[in-house]
């Protein structure tokens, strides 16, 4: 379970402003919400990547701010990160790639079971690891880095998968198979699942709840089906593209 | 006028001050933390091994070219002073006492701050702004031992040899620079070298080279690990890190012959 108590950033200007989430165990939230509202600030709290100014975030009821090194490390062990660009190490192969999401000690170790794991993790996202197991990252497509990123992720088994704008960058047949992805490894590895992305129609079809975050607040929680159904003028523009075209319209006629 | 461009100094003067105090801090930091990781025995050997071929074998080419042309310009313009007032085996102590005093030390460590530091800090300013350090972080990786400890050990090692590579060549390369100009013999040569030759200039020479194999690594790092702001904010913090590996290595030079040879 994560919970979000309270959660403020702020840069040169505000950028969250309170928020208060809380996601339950086995779940998939997606946060979607205008560029710059925060969604990645907030996504990067979780597991400490950025220390908000106020607030905290809990991990399995254990305080990400409050513990020592020794404590992040450990929770940020049962929690996998996504990154938005795959964020793969540029001077390393798939295969040590993928082994850095071991714990260290086990990784170091580099004996049969470790290649065993890590082979295991890219045919869970769908990879041919005799293919491109001594592979650099630059020679693998944006779709193949995202999947070997996300191998790396959870071949540590971990307890939760955070996803940055997941499918930004693809082209909509690679958009379709990491969702599908996110669904598989949602539903066979029994994870708690954050997704950040601009793409509605990913996060209606993966999220069992979708919350909206504009101008710092969480302005809606609720199903797919609620946020479908919204009369809030700002989901309504996310949730149709019509409503999206008029305030479009609307803001470039403000003076 | 005067006072708004005494106040505009001040200003700039403070700015300075408060730049020095941050890089000197987040150095201390840093190089707290390297301890740390080596103590507690968290620094993988096969990446100070992988590291210290980078920085050590990969640099001896052009450390030697270096070494040899000091020798080859110090001893041609020696001779070219001594000529005809001082006796010319003198010039053997000059090339050395340039060379292994002065010239192997600091030109291998300029050779280190174009060929290793730039490149530590545009390597480590690109995993920053490509979220890579970020990953290690998510992968509970403390990227201190895993990215500055094996440079910052490599290069502890490498560099005094580096510098006795340098010093070698140098010397070798004054010998027949002496001989094919001026005509002075090996011997007459190394009679000067020998002449005014402390074993201490030595150990002096090789701890010039501990000390930049030091503060290099040390400046790059801790630069890579700041940098921000995309392509544009690697390229600024690459360029900023030679300025100060720069500085840091004159200065470290000057403090040197107060602190070890009176």
């Amino acid at each position: 379970m994560i919970e979000y108590r309270d959660i403020h950033k702020a840069y040169d200007a505000p950028v969250l402003s309170g928020v208060s989430l809380r996601v339950d165990p086995g779940e998939c939230i997606s946060i979607v919400g205008p560029s710059g509202t925060g969604k990645s600030v907030l996504l990067k709290t979780t597991n400490g990547l950025l220390r908000p100014d106020q607030g905290d975030v809990f991990i399995e009821g254990e305080s990400v701010f409050g513990s020592g090194r020794r404590t992040l490390e450990r929770i940020r062990r049962k929690v996998g990160y996504v990154f938005q660009y795959a964020a793969l190490f540029d001077s390393m192969s798939v295969y040590e790639n993928v082994c850095h999401g071991l714990p260290e000690e086990e990784a170091r170790r580099r004996s049969p079971e470790v290649l065993r794991r890590v082979c295991e993790a890219l045919e869970d996202v769908n990879l041919e690891p005799a293919q491109i197991l001594n592979d650099l990252p630059a020679k693998l497509s944006g779709g193949m880095r995202k999947r070997v990123g996300l191998a790396r992720a959870i071949v540590g088994r971990p307890r939760i998968v955070l996803y940055d704008e997941p499918v930004t960058g693809l082209d909509p047949v690679n958009s379709a198979v990491v969702s599908l992805l996110i669904t598989e490894i949602q539903e066979r590895l029994k994870v708690t699942s954050v997704v950040v992305t601009h793409d509605i129609e990913q996060a209606l079809g993966i999220s069992q709840r979708i919350s909206l975050l504009d101008r710092g607040k969480l302005r809606f929680v609720g199903t797919p089906g609620e946020f479908r159904e919204s009369q809030d003028p700002v989901v309504r523009a996310f949730a149709n593209r019509q409503a999206a075209a008029d305030m479009a319209v609307k803001i470039m006629e403000e003076p | 006028m005067a006072k708004n461009g005494l106040r505009g100094l001040l200003r700039a003067l403070g700015r300075a001050t408060g730049s020095v105090g941050g890089h000197t801090g987040g150095m201390v930091v840093l190089l707290w933390r390297i301890g740390e990781a080596t103590m507690r025995g968290r620094v993988s050997l096969r990446e100070v091994v992988s590291q210290a071929y980078f920085i050590g074998v990969k640099s001896i080419p052009l450390v030697c070219v270096t070494g040899l042309l000091s020798g080859l310009v110090t001893s041609q313009q020696g001779g070219y002073q001594f000529t005809g007032s001082v006796p010319l085996y003198v010039l053997g102590s000059v090339v050395t006492s340039s060379v292994i005093l002065e010239l192997g030390p600091v030109m291998t460590a300029f050779v280190l701050i174009g060929r290793v530091g730039a490149r530590i800090t545009a390597e480590l300013g690109t995993m920053k702004v490509s979220e890579q350090i970020d990953a290690l972080y998510s992968l509970g990786r403390d990227p201190v031992p895993v990215l500055a400890a094996p440079r910052l050990i490599a290069g502890i090692f490498s560099t005094p040899l580096l510098v006795g590579m340098a010093n070698t060549v140098g010397l070798f390369a004054g010998l027949v620079a002496a001989r094919a100009t001026m005509g002075l013999g090996p011997e007459s040569f190394l009679y000067g070298a020998r002449l005014f030759w402390h074993n201490w200039d030595l150990l002096y020479s090789l701890s010039k080279g501990l000390a930049f194999g030091f503060i290099i690594p040390l400046i790059s790092c801790h630069m890579g690990f700041r940098t921000g702001g995309g392509a544009e904010g690697v390229g600024r913090a690459t360029t900023s890190s030679v300025v100060i590996m720069i500085i840091a290595v004159l200065v470290l030079d000057a403090l040197f012959p107060p602190l070890f040879l009176n």
